[in-house]
């Protein structure tokens, strides 16, 4: 039952559980440094406490405390992936985020709401058959659904066969669910701080000291600070903190819009996403949809949002849901992805030799959130990347050795 | 909708406009592939002013603006000439084919 | 009706026209200038909204939708504000979020819970034993929500339209129509944004001095003008949702969003009123000094019998003489100051008799039959006490004037800077962004005289195009804000956040777990995040935050606003939605053909003809096998590239070598991109030495002239490159019958075999249409593709359907095309390659010239052919009693690995067994070798690899 409610209801006054630490001293020197005190540099320093035993861990933030893409992203967690690499990956993600409710004892709020990949062009059904049976090969719940499958799971879903992009068929993923985005990173902070991981907010990294082909020290806005290894987690400025390593990254920065509507009695169970249409769509527990698309058509580091974005998006709303016109959008917001080439991470090793990247998450990096930390992790702890994360090495692309996840759609949500 | 100003047709919609990638120049012909990879692949990515190519959709145009991607305004925009003033030649091997 | 006042009240109302409509199935007079809200209130009903947790009983607070305690249900639209929705005939009009009625709400008993309802109560439970989430989350969505959507809401019309000028004001209070009067009287051309159906803002209802004269007169004088200005065009009734990039204005009016871009904009939209915080300072009955002073002057609305005025500021001891104007009685006005100050309007109301209670808090407002019935008051440092005895006022109104804050929504989208004065004791705009002005109000507490200076200056300002300044704070005197009206009460229920029913204690609380700047506790608590955004709740949010992290208050920021200023619906932003369908020349013909269409990017192509897909295949793929059929192509892309270097310029973009294409003939062109990949590919016609005629897919042409122009620009080659897609038409004849049938027109090519073999092409005419004809075999029948001028292309289909009636010409789809070209074992670009995919890997490395310098791909694809090919394109057929076939994407297995998968395949009505494209392991591609195929349901097939061309290996057919 819901015992947590009754322990805290009944106390005669209420007793704070904090969820975040007091903000700590730094100190001049931890055995790890991670840069990003996002849900990745987070989860990462949350495993390297409990899986690796090594806590003296400074966690730095330009910024609060998840208050970049762990903040701003529309919280849909997946894994039907169209590479056998990158569903193998994410389905570890999914395995893990399972149990981080009961883990952190903080609620996430993992919901398996289903998710629904519609195809408006046979085309795009042959793309998503070849991801169903890549899925299914795997191991993971993902098959390929026609017209009237779709109408008992969205009822209200336009099946017109006049529409302007008719709905075909879709790829239905059971497993597609959502969480409370910020509580993830609560939920790692809480994890790691508890054991000894120090989380230091408004501390920005302005640059490294070398030796060779290791970095030394890191210097930081609050003092400069002695390291042995070195992680950057930090969406939306990996090129500038790449950068000061040295490092040349295969990433554009690409603004990202997204929008939420008044709370609205459920009418939408699973979550809707549509390539050609650039639109994906979800109903949060409070009642909100939350909505967005492809990103920007050019990119930037801003997080200013347009009138263009919500005018198009809305139209394409509209084509899947014509009867939400009167329906109010109540904010819109952006944030910044770090688009790759190959649609796919650069995560691991770098030339420097203690000094780890998680970067180039696009899109997608949310769902990805347990299986980075848990296995950048492994990486920093041993010093190598562990197989899974070998196709998102950082060189692939001296060989021009990509990933083929491009294929698989233009909303990768 | 912003506006920019197209050298070749003047102040028009930002949406006429479409994002063609940074201006770099691309390595020798005969080259390392390493370096074309490097060419295709990596990018400074810079936080601040860049220089970047656009194209214009209605009348088929390509020039390079100078935007701030921070501030999100375009500071200048011109034709490419003005970088790419020398037709390129390759050697003349093979150029019976 | 017996509660409305007589005119001059009610300025707004037409008494001629009175209306009634449905609120929770009760009718309700009203008139024509009402709103649902107004009209409401003036028979008595307050409670107008149940909140979002607790299901308390809500009503208007601010009265101008700045809250969201009144949203409401129509039929077709959930959550609209009441007091934005005109009251009509026969509207149906409810309440939502209840169980059971508005007034009788089931779900009132959840606040009996509120203390398990502590801040983030839902991270603390309902997830143990694991999956357990599952359950109670459908308890909780059930629970969720506010309005309902309908669903058979029809997709109303609603357009866009584009608007320019120098000045855009935004809100036409003193201020606005000062600066929109100054700029346009410098000539510029100016729009005036109101949201209100009437210009003048407070001027209509706001008492400025003791005999509420000034306003008025100031209006009636400035607000004619501005009307009749022709340099002024009004927006009335317009909300302005937002500021974007370079002054980009969403407004947002009756069907209608304009988008204005205007030179500069001053911002003049004054302030939100704030509420006080104290317990149950949410009951209906509780509102805003102003917002009841508008009530009552617009329409005409008694808004109680007794009322106490909270006060912070002048403007409450103004409120309190409007009402005992309107016959309310005044029982007293609560003044939150130590002393009054000098304001005649407070000298005013002591000479009426009126109490004035000095230097005192709120213990608490008190409840009788949801609404409120009088409020608790003692010494303003006692207020926090527990029990502390003070004096109780009866009363069924309070009005409310502590405070306001800034609406500052536009100036935050363009990215000014607002943070908390200690000067002002509120949110103050600090530094203004380019292009932008502000004047009134929203710039601090401010009084008429200095709004309209300020509005002047602005307006100069914005017309002449200069610097952007803020007002000096010393030169305005105005309302000010108290800097802590705010009760805490042992039982709690003092609401910070109405939306989301949040407490003084929550947000402690969530300050207590850690959360320590604005934005955690925001994140944590909700607050701000409902329909309201926090209008009503940042100030005091920021407020309690501050003193809970024990840190200044100065300085300190609202968490980010962002757009929309007030809800827009989607309707508006998606206006008629513009998503253009091509259609070709002959598309008519299709359809009377009796055409199944289908989409194929922006065009409607043919899939086949008739309704059964299996028999119109086969008739059609035996009408080119057997006899003549015909093909629309014209989605195909066409280029011209014209010039001295075009050849140069061919070799560099495609793979294959063109300086030896002798002139009117044709050759395949394959296209890689920067990553040796294949992009595109088409054949080229070459009609002189410095000419090509190009075609490229349906779906690549425009990226691939794109690229062409972009490498152009760097290589400067002499060339020019024309995209003439949308020029020509093209159609395919192909069957053994073809050449019969064209040489029936007119013409002047000699279609002979020997004058005109396989892979010529030539231009001439054809039923005296100026066609390019090229002799390709996509198909692999004697062939002819005809290119004419997109506006002759209808013309010289129905000739080659008339000459081939006594053939029997077929017209053939997309469909019998794929299974034509697959008997071929040609590939289509994008289905049997992918985005990776490089020429060895596709089979086609012959249709690469490796001796060539340079072409686009060629560094990269050096680089991936030496390493070892992961996959090969072969093909395959399979037994023909195969049931059910695989798939196009089924997976090609060898033992547990993935090895590839099907691209394409067909069942060959000429052979009369599947065939069919795959990637393989490379290392097994001979002829005869078997593989295995993961087919539906995980069933694993038997294929076995076979050479392509499936049919007529010799190309003998296409070279008739």
């Amino acid at each position: 039952m819901a015992l947590g409610l009754l322990k805290q209801g009944l106390r005669r006054s209420y007793k704070p559980q904090p969820v975040l630490p007091p903000r700590p001293e730094l100190k001049s020197s931890y055995d790890v440094v991670i840069i990003g005190a996002g849900g990745h540099g987070l989860a990462t320093a949350y495993y390297l406490a409990k899986e690796h035993g090594i806590t003296d861990i400074a966690v730095l933030d330009k910024g609060y405390l998840a208050g970049g893409n762990t903040a701003r992203n529309t919280a849909i967690v997946r894994s039907n992936y169209l590479t056998p690499e990158g569903v193998r990956f994410y389905d570890e993600s999914m395995k893990l985020w399972e149990g981080l409710s009961n883990e952190f004892d903080f609620n996430i709020q993992f919901s398996h709401r289903g998710h629904l990949t519609l195809a408006h062009a046979d085309s795009t059904l042959r793309t998503m058959r070849w991801r169903a049976e890549v899925n299914k090969h795997m191991g993971v719940d993902s098959e390929l659904i026609g017209p009237e499958d779709i109408r008992r799971l969205c009822p209200h879903l336009n099946l017109s066969e006049e529409a302007r992009w008719p709905v075909l068929g879709a790829l239905y993923h059971p497993p597609g669910s959502t969480a409370r985005h910020d509580a993830v990173a609560w939920g790692y902070a809480h994890g790691a701080s508890k054991r000894g991981v120090e989380i230091h907010q408004h501390t920005e990294v302005t640059g490294f000291r070398t030796e060779g082909d290791r970095v030394t020290e890191v210097e930081t806005t609050r003092g400069n600070i002695r390291c042995g290894r070195v992680l950057q987690a930090v969406a939306g400025a990996s090129s500038q903190v790449g950068a000061m390593a040295g490092l040349r990254l295969p990433i554009h920065t690409v603004p990202l819009q997204a929008c939420v509507s008044i709370p609205m009695m459920p009418f939408l169970d699973p979550i809707i996403v549509s390539g050609t249409l650039h639109t994906y769509i979800w109903q949060t527990g409070r009642g909100e949809l939350v909505m967005g698309g492809s990103s920007d058509p050019v990119p930037g580091y801003m997080t200013r949002s347009t009138l263009d974005f919500k005018e198009g998006l809305m139209a394409h709303v509209m084509e899947l849901f014509p009867f939400l016109g009167e329906v109010r959008l109540n904010r819109q917001w952006g944030g910044m992805t770090d688009m790759t080439p190959d649609f796919s991470p650069v995560m691991g090793e770098t030339p420097l030799s203690n000094y780890y990247i998680d970067a180039g998450w696009g899109t997608w990096g949310f769902k990805a959130t347990p299986v980075c930390g848990y296995r950048m992790a492994e990486t920093v702890a041993k010093g190598t990347a562990p197989d899974i994360l070998k196709p998102f090495r950082y060189e692939r692309f001296d060989t021009f050795d990509q990933v083929g996840e491009r294929g698989a759609a233009s909303v990768g949500h | 909708m912003k506006l920019m100003h197209c050298p070749l047709n003047g102040w028009r919609n930002f949406g006429e406009f479409v994002y063609g990638g940074e201006v770099t120049l691309p390595p020798a012909h005969d080259a390392d592939p390493k370096e074309w990879a490097d060419w295709v692949f990596m990018e400074d990515n810079t936080a601040g002013v860049v220089r970047e190519w656009w194209f214009h959709s209605p009348s088929s145009y390509w020039f390079i603006a100078e935007r701030d991607n921070v501030r999100d305004v375009v500071l200048r925009t011109y034709p490419p000439e003005e970088i790419f003033q020398e037709r390129v030649d390759f050697s003349s091997e093979g150029a019976s084919q | 009706m017996n509660e409305r006042l007589p005119a001059p009240w009610g300025s707004l109302l037409d008494r001629e026209q009175p209306l009634t409509f449905t609120f929770e199935g009760e009718r309700v007079g009203g008139y024509v200038g009402d709103t649902v809200s107004s009209a409401l209130l003036g028979r008595g009903t307050w409670l107008q909204g149940r909140s979002f947790k607790y299901h308390r009983p809500r009503g208007p607070f601010t009265l101008v939708g700045d809250d969201a305690s009144c949203l409401v249900q129509l039929p077709e639209e959930p959550n609209c504000p009441a007091e934005h929705i005109a009251a009509e005939e026969g509207l149906t009009v409810k309440g939502q979020h209840y169980s059971g009625s508005l007034k009788r709400d089931r779900a009132r008993f959840m606040e009996k819970f509120s203390r398990f309802f502590f801040v983030g109560f839902y991270y603390r439970a309902f997830y143990r034993p694991r999956g357990i989430w599952d359950y109670w989350e459908k308890f909780i969505r059930r629970a969720a929500g506010l309005g309902s959507v309908n669903t058979n809401t029809a997709h109303r019309y609603r357009d866009k339209q584009y608007a320019f000028c120098d000045v855009a004001v935004v809100g036409s209070g003193a201020a606005g129509l000062s600066a929109a009067l100054a700029a346009a009287d410098s000539g510029a051309d100016t729009v005036l944004i109101e949201r209100e159906p009437v210009l003048g803002g407070g001027l209509n209802y706001h008492r400025f001095d003791a005999e509420g004269s000034s306003g008025p007169a100031l209006r009636a004088e400035m607000a004619e003008r501005a009307e009749r200005h022709e340099h002024i065009r009004v927006y009335r009734e317009t909300q302005c949702t937002g500021r974007f990039g370079e002054n980009l204005l969403a407004l947002v009016h009756g069907n209608r969003m304009t988008k204005l871009r205007a030179g500069r904009v001053v911002v003049a939209t004054g302030v939100i009123s704030q509420p006080a915080v104290f317990h149950y300072n949410d009951l209906p009955g509780i509102a805003a000094g102003s917002g009841v002073q508008r009530l009552m002057r617009q329409y005409g609305v008694k808004p109680g019998r007794r009322a106490v005025c909270v006060t912070a500021n002048g403007d409450g001891y103004g409120v309190a003489l409007d009402l005992a104007d309107a016959g309310v009685e005044v029982a007293a006005v609560v003044d939150l100051r130590e002393r009054s100050g000098s304001d005649a309007r407070a000298d005013a109301v002591r000479e009426r008799g009126i109490a004035v209670h000095p230097d005192s808090g709120i213990v608490h407002a008190i409840e009788r039959d949801q609404h409120v019935a009088g409020l608790r008051i003692t010494r303003r440092r006692q207020a926090e006490r527990s029990g502390a005895p003070g004096t109780d006022i009866e009363c069924d109104l309070v009005t409310v004037d502590v405070g306001a804050t800034p609406a500052i929504s536009l100036i935050a989208h363009a990215g000014g800077d607002v943070s908390y004065s200690n000067e002002t004791h509120g949110l103050t705009v600090r530094e203004l962004p380019p292009g932008m002005h502000v004047a009134g109000s929203v710039a601090g507490p401010c009084s008429l005289r200095a709004a309209q200076a300020e509005g002047e200056a602005a307006g100069r300002a914005a017309a002449a195009g200069g610097p952007a300044a803020l007002p000096v704070p010393a030169e305005r005197d105005g309302p000010c804000n108290d800097p802590w009206p705010i009760f805490a009460h042992p039982k709690g229920k003092e609401f910070i956040d109405f939306d989301e029913d949040l407490t003084i204690a929550d947000l402690r609380n969530a300050v207590r777990e850690g959360f320590d700047s604005i934005e955690l506790v925001k994140r944590f608590s909700t607050v701000g995040m409902g329909p309201s955004q926090g209008r009503t709740a940042a100030v005091n949010a920021v407020r309690i935050t501050a003193d809970q992290l024990g840190e200044t208050v100065e300085g300190a920021r609202a968490s980010t606003n962002r757009p929309p200023a007030i809800p827009e619906r989607f309707g508006h932003l998606a206006g008629r939605g513009f998503d253009p369908v091509r259609y070709t020349p002959m598309h008519q013909r299709h359809v009377e053909a009796g055409a199944t269409m289908m989409v194929a990017g922006a065009w409607m192509r043919p899939a086949y003809y008739g309704r059964d897909r299996g028999t119109a295949v086969r008739e059609e793929v035996r009408a080119v096998r057997e006899n003549v059929g015909l093909i629309d192509v014209t989605t195909l892309g066409g280029l011209e590239i014209r010039g001295s270097d075009a050849v140069e310029f061919m070799n560099r973009m495609y793979t294959f070598a063109y300086r030896k294409q002798p002139v009117n003939r044709s050759r395949y062109l394959l296209m890689t991109d920067d990553t040796g990949s294949i992009v595109d590919d088409g054949v080229s016609a070459r009609w002189a030495d410095d000419h090509f005629y190009v075609t490229a897919t349906t779906g690549g042409v425009d990226s691939v002239y794109r690229r062409m122009l972009w490498w152009n620009a760097q290589w400067r080659l002499d060339v020019d490159i024309a995209n003439v897609t949308g020029a020509w038409a093209g159609i395919n004849i192909a069957g053994p019958n073809a050449r019969a049938v064209i040489e029936k027109l007119d013409t002047d090519i000699d279609f002979s075999a020997e004058a005109f073999p396989y892979i010529e092409a030539r231009s001439g005419h054809l039923a005296d249409i100026p066609v390019r004809v090229l002799r390709v075999g996509f198909v692999g029948e004697l062939g002819y593709e005809i290119h004419c001028p997109i506006g002759c292309a209808e013309a010289l289909w129905d000739r080659l359907m008339e000459a081939g009636r006594e053939h029997g010409i077929q017209p053939f789809g997309v469909e019998a095309q794929r299974v034509l070209r697959l008997e071929k074992g040609h590939i289509i670009i994008g289905q049997d390659t992918d985005n990776l995919t490089h020429p060895e890997e596709a089979a086609m490395g012959w249709a690469v010239q490796r001796k060539k310098p340079f072409f686009v791909g060629f560094p990269a694809l050096k680089a991936r052919e030496s390493q070892p090919l992961t996959r090969r394109l072969v093909g395959f057929r399979l037994p023909a009693d195969t049931d059910p076939l695989p798939e196009e994407c089924h997976l090609v297995i060898d033992g547990d690995r993935i090895t590839g998968r099907v691209t394409s395949i067909e069942y060959s009505p000429t052979l009369n067994y599947p065939i069919g494209l795959a990637f393989v392991d490379p290392g097994h591609t001979e002829p005869g070798t078997p593989f295995s195929i993961k087919g539906s349901g995980g069933t694993m097939i038997e294929a076995e690899i076979c050479s392509a061309p499936f049919f007529d290996p010799d190309n003998e057919r296409q070279n008739l």
